[in-house]
């Protein structure tokens, strides 16, 4: 069965890898925060896996999270 | 160098802050819910305030239904109550009381009568009153409200005639209302009785009462219950129409008991006047007189509107952060207690606990001290011990102050000198704001005292003190006084009264502030003070320490300063938004405290604690450190958090040079960085520093690794530092790179496999 994704972002061919100079794809990744985890889909690089956290992202759901795992 | 995060959410520790007794002895400092005067004095417990307050908005039909439930005759309460209220007004100790009685009266005359409720369901039990008169009229009244068959035996021959015996003093128009009321009511009467035949009367009656008259040969009988426990009746002697209302009350009470056959003085409860504790502020109030005159509905509602509705909320008044939350420091300190208590789950108090300024104001415009900020900093220390603190509203702050006693921190005696009798200890936040005004200071203290001055240019630990971060204040405590000791254990003279107060908590150490120095051996030619009046500014640092405050005044006004007093001076000042480290954790509370401080003067403010004097000036104040009026130095405009920390080691770096002449390290790291002007300030507004951009960049020079977006052209570098992640977003330039934003994150992102 597939696992829930709290979050998915497609790429779109929009981004590259500066290091690999190929594009990133959706992959999956996860957010890891107090020993708590969560499946997500990121960019990533295919070839050398650099995970991508777009500033709307980071700014948005990410700190809401984490704002509220930390009054936990 | 990192600070450890918080432990993870599924680690469960729980430490009481302190014990029941404890958070109650506390608890009950806050008189707020104590009853105002007029309320505590009636033994029928009117709630006089409310009712006044319905009366000033017109509301008369509430005011009514407030009044109706004391008494089920209150036309004829309203004319002939002695009203112990009025005495009690507070107001009657400048000028005249409020004429609490006559406005009873007029919320019998305009107020409407609400509907009737339902017809109740008549109780089992029934009830026998011999005797007429007010106390039989009142107790009467009393029973059928509770329900209970009633009947009365009375010698009069008619309803009227029952009801006239005692009311003489009511009007007439008041006297036809109440015998209506009367009418209403569902009670059985027995007219013509012979009273003598009591003893046989009774007979088939559950519970029996009498009035006194009725009951001639009554010698045993106790007047909290109304009751002969020898004739087994309800009766006593009363005097007056609120002694015969209030004997009814108790005996109505008596009657209950008994009709479930129980003792009368069984589980009572309260009944009459209390004492009140509530403490008033009347700092505001003007006397004024009583302005009822004849009693026309607007007279009563401006004669209410006098009424001041009595309430202590001396706290709230002067503290934002009380405002902001709407809570009563007793309220408060229950739900800080059960958020520390619980161990799983979210911890909803954690934001009021970490936003409080620690500032101690409260404890003092309380009539009982009740000090708020205490428990806070209870708490955090007591969320510190168990693992539940997070890291993330004082991290900037705590790295801050590593910073301050790391990279920056400078201690060196007086060149020529190997042990000093001095010490200048200017605090971080001056060094960050006015690193100008520490350095002219720090070369007129040496120039001018004798025996040696060295320096120490760090952070007290008031900023680990305010996180509840005990051990590492108990680190930073005895690194202080390794440094110390290494001076030769000097006088320390601070420079700022936040770390005048932190550091009195190290054992044997000597401490004076530069203003006592300054007092003692006379201004600097430097010294001007301003040319217009100002309003002082007393530190939270200060609080309870007179001598500080006094010399800086005389400071002042010695530089030809005219200081302007301020509400909630010297002892009662507010915190500026600064302290407990409120400014990190609550940004938006910060700034209605210093809006607080500002709002008691239109005047340029002068102040001697650096980040008061700062966030007065970010507040678009003209604002002055008193060491910068003694120097003739301006700080200029507030630094940004980036140059707060250069600020500092350039102050160190400088110092160095000129006064120790020594080489410093060029502040280089290879290359060139541009912000601009709004980039600069998102990063101050996200407390991203430029030391943090360099790292990114830094990493991406090492590993090359980076995103470049195809719709905005620009790239996008991280790198983790410590507890964060940080994004830049950039474009290379010739020798560097351009700077576009920047944002960060605490999560770890990491890749998953399958
Ligand atoms: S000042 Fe505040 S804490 Fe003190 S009694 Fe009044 S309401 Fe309560
Ligand atoms: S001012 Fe108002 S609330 Fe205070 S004691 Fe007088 S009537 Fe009561
Ligand atoms: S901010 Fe100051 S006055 Fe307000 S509750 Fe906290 S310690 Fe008391
Ligand atoms: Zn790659």
């Amino acid at each position: 069965m597939a696992e829930k994704n709290y979050y998915t972002i497609d790429p779109m061919g929009k981004l590259q890898c500066m290091k690999c100079r190929v594009p990133l794809e959706k992959g999956k990744a996860k957010f890891m925060y107090l020993d708590n985890g969560f499946p997500v889909e990121l960019p990533v690089c295919p070839q050398c896996g650099f995970v991508y956290v777009p500033e709307e992202l980071a700014l948005g759901k990410v700190l809401a999270v984490e704002r509220a795992l930390e009054d936990k | 160098m990192f600070l450890e995060e918080r432990e993870s959410t599924h680690v469960y520790r729980q430490k009481r802050m302190f014990t029941k007794e404890e958070l109650e002895t506390r608890e009950r400092l806050c008189v707020h819910e104590q009853p105002a005067f007029c309320n505590a004095a009636c033994p029928l417990k009117l709630d006089a305030k409310a009712m006044l307050q319905a009366v000033a908005e017109n509301d008369f039909k509430k005011a009514l239904q407030l009044y109706e439930k004391i008494t089920p005759f209150p036309h004829v309460l309203s004319a002939g109550c002695e009203a112990p209220c009025e005495g009690s007004c507070l107001l009657c100790r400048m000028g005249e009381g409020v004429a609490i009685r006559k406005l009873e009266q007029a919320v019998c005359a305009y107020g409407e009568k609400g509907r009737k409720g339902l017809p109740r369901m008549k109780k089992k039990k029934t009830v026998a009153i011999f005797g007429s008169g007010l106390f039989s009229l009142f107790l009467a009244g009393e029973l059928q409200k509770k329900a209970y068959p009633v009947t009365v035996f009375c010698a009069e021959n008619d309803l009227q005639h029952y009801f006239d015996a005692e009311t003489g003093f009511v009007s007439a128009r008041a006297r036809e209302s109440s015998l209506l009321a009367l009418k209403g009511m569902d009670i059985q009467f027995r007219f013509q009785t012979d009273l003598g035949q009591l003893s046989s009367l009774r007979e088939g009656f559950d519970v029996v009462c009498a009035s006194w008259e009725a009951v001639k040969d009554c010698t045993d009988w106790e007047e909290a219950l109304m009751y002969s426990r020898e004739l087994k009746i309800v009766t006593g002697k009363t005097s007056g129409v609120l002694g015969a209302a209030f004997g009814a009350k108790k005996a109505a009470l008596s009657v209950d008991r008994l009709a479930q056959n129980l003792d009368p003085s069984n589980t009572r409860g309260e009944e009459g006047t209390v004492e009140t504790k509530l403490f008033v502020d009347l700092t505001d109030v003007k006397a004024s007189n009583q302005c009822i005159g004849s009693g026309t509905r607007e007279e009563a509602v401006a004669e209410a509107g006098r009424c001041i509705q009595c309430t202590c909320d001396a706290c709230v008044k002067a503290c934002a952060y009380l405002q902001h939350y709407k809570k009563y420091p007793r309220i408060l300190t229950r739900e800080i207690y059960n958020n520390v208590s619980i161990i799983m789950g979210d911890h909803m108090m954690n934001k009021p606990i970490n936003a409080c300024a620690l500032c101690g104001q409260c404890s003092v415009v309380c009539p009982n001290g009740y000090d708020v900020g205490e428990i806070c900093h209870i708490a955090r220390q007591n969320m510190v011990t168990t693992g539940k603190m997070p890291l993330a509203p004082h991290e900037f702050a705590l790295m801050d102050m590593l910073f301050s006693n790391h990279e920056a921190f400078l201690c060196r005696p007086q060149p020529g000198f190997e042990q000093c009798k001095y010490v200048f200890f200017p605090g971080c936040q001056a060094a960050a704001i006015a690193p100008d005004t520490v350095a002219a200071a720090y070369r007129d203290l040496c120039e001018r005292l004798e025996g040696g001055v060295a320096i120490m240019l760090g952070c007290c630990g008031a900023i680990c003190d305010w996180a509840g971060r005990y051990e590492m204040y108990d680190e930073t405590k005895a690194f202080l006084d390794e440094q110390l000791k290494s001076l030769g254990s000097p006088v320390v003279i601070a420079g700022c009264p936040t770390c005048k107060k932190e550091l009195s908590g190290h054992e044997g150490l000597v401490l004076t502030g530069i203003w006592d120095i300054l007092t003692e051996i006379g201004l600097p030619e430097s010294a001007k003070g301003l040319d217009t009046p100002a309003a002082l500014h007393d530190s939270c640092g200060a609080r309870g320490d007179r001598q500080t405050q006094d010399a800086i005044r005389g400071l002042a006004q010695r530089m030809g300063c005219t200081l302007v007093d301020t509400p909630y001076c010297a002892d009662k000042s507010p915190c500026c938004g600064y302290g407990g480290l409120t400014q990190y954790t609550n940004r938006e509370i910060a700034r209605k405290m210093t809006q607080k401080c500002l709002e008691r003067s239109e005047l340029p403010y002068i102040s001697y604690c650096m980040a008061c004097r700062d966030r007065f000036a970010r507040e678009g104040r003209e604002s002055k450190h008193i060491l910068e009026l003694v120097y003739g130095t301006n700080a200029g405009s507030p630094p940004d958090i980036s140059q707060k920390r250069y600020n500092r080691l350039s102050l160190k770096q400088e110092l160095l040079r000129q006064i120790w002449n020594e080489e410093t390290e060029e502040m280089d790291f290879g290359f060139n960085i541009e912000y601009s002007p709004e980039v600069t300030a998102l990063m101050d507004d996200r407390m991203i520093l430029k030391s943090d951009i360099i790292a990114v960049l830094q990493q991406l020079r090492q590993t090359g690794e980076a995103v470049l977006d195809g719709e905005t052209g620009l790239c996008i570098a991280r790198a983790r530092l410590g507890n964060v992640t940080f994004w830049v977003k950039y474009q290379e330039i010739e020798g560097g790179y351009r700077v576009f934003g920047a944002y960060s994150h605490r999560m770890n992102v990491v890749r998953r496999q399958g």
